[in-house]
């Protein structure tokens, strides 16, 4: 039985907890937050107790998962790979790039595992995707372009609409909008799948005013020629949101579109005599993708293996994203150093 | 220099078209939908290609003519040109003063300086240059038109678009007919539409074009992603690549996804589809049961001519286009931003 303990309260916390709690082997030790009503308000929900401080969290567990702003990853990621404990780091790894090293230089010193948690890798379709690309079965890729667009996170419910997160990523200089938040799970997806990033190009809202509405265009250059797109929202109307994947290659081409049709679809008159219809898309339990990406976590630490996501995967995704950033500012294209 | 004018729109109730060149596969769409036109008389049919010339003049029971003087002699109203894009220019120059008007495919020319020649030349002459953008005549289009016109999204942000399609092979992939691969062939489309539905310029565009990536061996681009800029403050991007392989269900993509304050509008001008599995294709197959924009193109045209009118796109519309895609050329060069 390994022990877990959590950093942070707030949404993807939450998200977590909820897949810790379901895994075999697994206890959930509690919560440290900043704000002690949240880490008391997650323990209610989740179990485990609540740490006042680090220290006393560190003490406690054998993994650490760090929930936090991606502004507030840097302390305790350091903290707790100097105290040897195996740590996951929900993304951004930080939101600036000398964070990043910061934390990348830690991983290296103290040889603590360090998984940051990029859970687009773990969803089965874009997993699956690049395991068909992998395979030949499209020839060499030249084009990929990927889609996560919907609307404001702040999911129309009431508790995440009261939590601090939801200020904090409309705070555009503190969580970098749509192009720190969003698009660097597709700069990481397509990066993992053709290689390394040499320039970025980006059109979008981040600075237009328009807080808490963000919305971006991006096209990346690869180091082996071939080019990316990426869109990435907070303005789509709410409810319409969408996820595509597509990748072509010298034989063939990859497609896959959230908005096709649903393996369920479920369509029941109403007395009033409208119709309420939704489809969905269940997968078995172990295939949801943050419980597969923390299940990975678990077992390739204590066989220790290296991570499908390294801290160096965190630090460049960070830093394309920040190029999108500064692409956006100086209307240039912008080469990844 | 002969003048178009003094053959006024009461000269003939029959509207007389050659078409000149079946270089490009749309001039097979075009004359078909002509075929039959109430009041429309095919006069004949010249294409250097001896072979394709002839079949094709024989199918529909025309005389085909070798040279295109031989053409130009029976009395036109309308000259329609598809041939290579570089041999645009001689044609219409050729045919400028001859007929009444002249329908050219897309895009205009291979460089400014012929299009720019191709208008003035027109323009002299007083024959009517239209340019070939059906996609202006696709009913998914032209809703997207009126509910952009309706206000219904309030301000727009941007435009997210693609053409894709399929590597076309032939003088397509020969840069001194073509004047250039994927980039070229597509990226006329999509802007044609951008100022039409908003009335507005591309001000600056950002390219990244790639060379074989899809296709070794070809010698040209195969893959365009452009990210541009409007006058409107609208911003948007454009994929033209030719990334459609043989094992596709069709040919490529026009879409459009428009954003705004108020919600999205996303249109597939070629998603009206029977899915069709045929063993003999190898392959599932999208086939297309949607109304074609050629028919309604080239209806305009012959309207065109008929009236009297101005065309409803002009050379300009085809320059401003050509301007783009050759600005795209220019940005990858650069890696950098360039301004129209």
């Amino acid at each position: 039985m390994k022990r877990v303990g959590i950093v942070g309260a707030g949404g993807i916390s939450r998200t977590h907890a909820d897949r810790w709690s379901r895994m075999p082997d697994i206890e959930l030790a509690g919560f440290y937050d900043i704000v002690e009503d949240a880490a008391r308000g997650a323990v209610q929900r989740s179990g485990g107790k609540v740490f006042s401080s680090l220290n006393e969290l560190f003490d406690a567990v054998d993994y650490v998962d760090v929930c936090t702003p991606g502004t507030a990853h840097v302390g305790p990621v350091v903290a707790a790979l100097e105290a040897g404990l195996p740590t996951v780091c929900e993304k951004p790894l930080a939101n600036s790039v000398a964070d990043c090293e910061r934390i990348v230089d830690a991983a290296e010193r103290t040889g603590t595992p360090l998984f940051v948690a990029m859970v687009v890798r773990f969803f089965p379709q874009f997993a699956k995707a690049k395991q068909v690309l992998d395979s030949g079965a499209i020839g060499a890729p030249g084009v990929i372009r990927t889609v996560r667009s919907g609307s404001y996170p702040d999911g129309g419910s009431g508790w995440r609409k009261g939590l601090a997160i939801t200020s904090y990523y409309a705070d555009f200089a503190q969580s970098g909008g749509v192009l720190l938040d969003l698009c660097i799970h597709d700069i990481d997806y397509q990066r993992w799948c053709l290689g390394e990033i040499e320039r970025v190009f980006a059109r979008g809202m981040m600075f237009a005013g328009k807080e808490p509405k963000d919305h971006a265009l991006l096209t990346v250059r690869f180091a082996s020629g071939a080019v990316g797109h990426i869109e990435g929202s907070w303005s789509y109307p709410r409810g319409r949101s969408s996820t595509r994947i597509e990748i072509a290659g010298t034989k063939g081409v990859i497609e896959w579109d959230s908005r096709a049709r649903q393996p369920v679809e479920v369509a029941i008159a109403q007395e009033d005599g409208s119709l309420a219809s939704s489809g969905s898309s269940p997968t078995a339990p172990r295939h949801d993708p943050y419980y597969a990406e923390l299940a990975h976590f678990v077992s390739c630490a204590e066989a220790e293996e290296p991570f499908l996501v390294t801290p160096y995967d965190g630090l460049m995704a960070v830093k394309i994203s920040r190029a999108a950033i500064k692409s956006l500012e100086t209307g240039k294209a912008v080469t990844i150093s | 220099m002969e003048n178009a004018e003094t053959r006024g729109p009461e000269s003939s109730s029959e509207v007389r078209v050659g078409m000149f060149s079946f270089a490009h596969m749309h001039a097979a769409s075009y004359i078909h939908f002509l075929a039959q036109m109430e009041g429309v008389t095919l006069a004949g049919i010249y294409d250097d290609d001896y072979d394709r010339g002839g079949r094709i003049a024989a199918q529909f029971n025309v005389p085909y003519f070798r040279r295109s003087e031989g053409l130009l002699d029976q009395e036109l109203d309308g000259a329609i040109i598809c041939s290579e894009n570089a041999l645009h220019a001689p044609l219409v120059l050729q045919a400028a003063g001859k007929v009444r008007g002249i329908l050219c495919e897309k895009p205009i020319a291979t460089t400014v300086s012929d299009g720019q020649a191709m208008i003035d030349r027109c323009r002299e002459s007083g024959t009517k240059l239209q340019i070939a953008f059906p996609m202006r005549f696709s009913p998914p289009v032209m809703e997207l038109k009126s509910q952009v016109e309706s206000g219904v999204l309030g301000e727009v942000y941007s435009v997210k678009t693609t053409n894709h399609g399929s590597m076309p092979g032939r003088w397509f992939v020969d840069a001194k007919l073509a004047g250039g691969g994927a980039v070229i062939d597509h990226t006329v489309h999509v802007v044609d539409l951008i100022r039409w539905i908003w009335g507005t310029e591309v001000v600056e565009v950002y390219a990244e074009v790639g060379r074989e990536l899809l296709h070794p061996g070809l010698g040209m681009d195969d893959v365009g992603l452009l990210s541009f800029q409007l006058a409107n403050g609208i911003f948007g991007t454009l994929d033209t690549s030719w990334s459609r392989p043989p094992s596709y269900p069709t040919w490529g993509d026009v879409k459009l996804d428009v954003l705004g304050e108020n919600g999205l509008i996303c249109i597939d001008a070629f998603e009206q589809n029977l899915h069709v599995s045929s063993d003999e294709a190898g392959k599932t197959s999208d086939v297309n049961w949607g109304s074609s924009g050629d028919e309604g193109l080239v209806a305009d045209f012959v309207a065109m001519i008929r009236e009297g009118r101005e065309p409803s796109v002009d050379g300009e519309d085809g320059l401003r286009a050509l301007e783009v895609a050759l600005a795209a050329y220019e940005s990858a060069r650069r890696t950098d931003p360039v301004q129209l």
